[in-house]
């Protein structure tokens, strides 16, 4: 072989040696081949030593330090862990248990285990006292009351009126008669004189301006009852359950629930001056066993009646789900209290509606 | 028939290195060069080699007394130990099996081993002025240059008693396959 060649091969052995890719020519690969294989022979004097550091470490029984220094002038590698101890045994099976012993490695893993159980039994706990939770609120019919509030009367407004004749009946259903600033004669569905002497129109007493559908069939316009004609349950003349010669459940010759003549009273809806009842105790509705078993889920929508003593009435569902459901809200909120919603700084009564969620975690 | 007494005759040497520690001289010498070839070709240089390879045996010794035969050769819970400073070394979990029971992995360290056996035995058969310059370039990683120093020779005589090592070695595992 010429020396050029010799060249190359030295080249390439170079190469290898510094772990560097060489272009391998074909009559050398196979000896580059041995090359390799001479990389991994373990050399005599190595093979030598650590023997005789193993024979000295079995000497000192269990000590597994090589604390003095080799004979053999070929340096052997000493074990990383210092002592018997630094290496962890392994828990369940034979093996080696080679890796270090380290104390933040074991401290970090005993916190994360104890945040971890920790989690666990949380959530147990939390999934056994919570097993339906159901969320609930008030939603209100005018939504934005409270941007533009009005300011507070000084006395105590409103209005209204209510009669009847004490008929064992409800009033019956019909218009009212116009406003004026005197009342000569009250109104009345069942005339009881047909021949009076000095006939007059029937009026409630209120401003004149304020007109309503004219008709002359008399009657309460909020009676639910359609027939037979009847003045009403109250007293005082006119029509309705009230008293005094109006129209509707106040007192007075004016109409509605209020009092004292004019246009007022009843139930009021939530915004332009009224606030919102508050719910002060309201405990959360059972789930019916059907809707459980179904995993059944969704929002019941109720109607009601916040009354002054902040307690609902006239209850009745909106918005049905089902399955048991419906009722389960509506004997949930028979049950709730609030603070009544307040006009002027007195309690009044409001309509609302409710919102029942049951929501199965 | 031949493994089941090999692997007796294995069982007996760990027990006895477990009752007498200086008895491990024995599974030493059985093991060496399988455990060698395994961690050799895993690593980047002939120092790292020789590093991990005598950490193995120095951690095997000092935990032979937990070592429980369960069937597995020997040299599998050796290379188990190799697995884990390996891993240790290059800095991340270990997802090697602590006992290797793959036995095409262990035929190809035991293969390895019979390799690098030979080759060591046609070193010693070289003439000393090849073997010289042989162990100088792969076992102490020195230059042409400094070899010719040592020796007296030119650099080109060096290259040469070099390429005459190599092809006799290589005419040697030639015969050894045919």
């Amino acid at each position: 072989m010429n020396n050029s060649l010799i060249d190359r091969l030295d080249e390439s052995i170079d190469a290898r040696l510094a772990g560097r890719s060489s272009a391998a020519v074909a009559e050398f690969r196979e000896l580059l081949w041995v090359v390799d294989e001479l990389r991994y022979v373990p050399r005599q004097a190595f093979h030598a030593a650590l023997r005789a550091d193993i024979l000295r470490t079995a000497d000192r029984g269990t000590s597994l330090a090589l604390r003095s220094e080799p004979a053999s002038p070929v340096s052997v590698a000493k074990p990383r862990g210092s002592d018997y101890e630094s290496i962890i045994p392994p828990l369940f099976v034979t093996g080696s248990g080679s890796l270090p012993i380290r104390g933040s490695h074991l401290a970090v893993s005993f916190a994360l285990h104890v945040v971890a159980l920790a989690l666990v039994a949380a959530s147990g706990w939390w999934m056994v006292e919570n097993r339906t939770v159901v969320r609930t609120r008030v939603a209100q019919l005018i939504p934005g009351s409270s941007d533009y509030p009005l300011p507070i009367a000084p006395g105590k407004i409103g209005g209204g009126g209510g009669g009847g004749d004490q008929d064992k009946m409800a009033a019956s259903r019909g218009a009212a008669p116009r406003f004026a600033a005197e009342q000569l004669t009250p109104p009345a569905v069942v005339v009881r004189n047909e021949d009076p002497k000095l006939p007059a129109e029937p009026t409630l007493i209120g401003s004149p301006t304020m007109i309503l559908s004219p008709s002359d069939k008399y009657g309460d316009s909020m009676a639910a009852v359609l027939a037979p004609p009847s003045n009403g349950t109250g007293s005082g003349g006119g029509i309705g359950s009230g008293h005094g010669g109006g129209v509707g459940a106040g007192t007075g010759p004016g109409l509605g629930a209020g009092e004292g003549g004019g246009l007022g009273g009843g139930v009021y809806t939530v915004g332009g001056g009224v606030s919102a009842p508050r719910p002060i105790f309201d405990p959360d509705p059972e789930y019916s066993d059907e809707a459980r078993k179904a995993k059944f889920q969704g929002n019941v929508e109720l109607f009601a009646v916040i009354g002054p003593d902040g307690r609902p009435r006239d209850l009745r569902v909106i918005r049905s789900l089902g399955m048991g459901l419906d009722q389960k809200a509506l004997d949930a909120v028979w049950k709730w209290r609030f603070a009544p919603a307040m006009k002027d700084g007195h309690a009044v009564a409001v309509q609302v509606s409710i919102e029942v969620a049951f929501r199965l975690y | 028939m031949k493994a089941t007494e090999h692997d007796a005759d294995e069982r007996r040497l760990v027990e006895a290195a477990q009752r007498d520690p200086r008895r491990f001289a024995g599974l030493y010498e059985a093991n060496f060069r399988r455990v060698y070839a395994y961690v050799a070709r895993r690593v980047g240089s002939r120092e790292e080699a020789e590093d991990l390879t005598a950490e193995v045996f120095h951690q095997a010794l000092a935990g032979l007394g937990r070592f429980a035969w369960q069937g597995a050769p020997f040299v599998a819970w050796l290379l188990g130990i190799a697995s884990h400073l390996l891993a240790h070394r290059w800095q991340r979990a270990t997802t090697q099996p602590e006992v290797l029971s793959d036995d095409l992995e262990l035929a190809a360290v035991d293969d390895q081993a019979e390799r690098q056996a030979l080759f060591a035995q046609m070193l010693d058969r070289l003439p000393p002025d090849q073997r010289r310059v042989l162990e100088g370039r792969f076992f102490e990683q020195r230059s042409i240059r400094e070899l010719a120093q040592e020796l007296g020779r030119s650099e080109g005589a060096v290259k040469q008693l070099q390429f005459r090592a190599l092809e006799t070695l290589r005419n040697h595992m030639r015969d050894r396959r045919e």
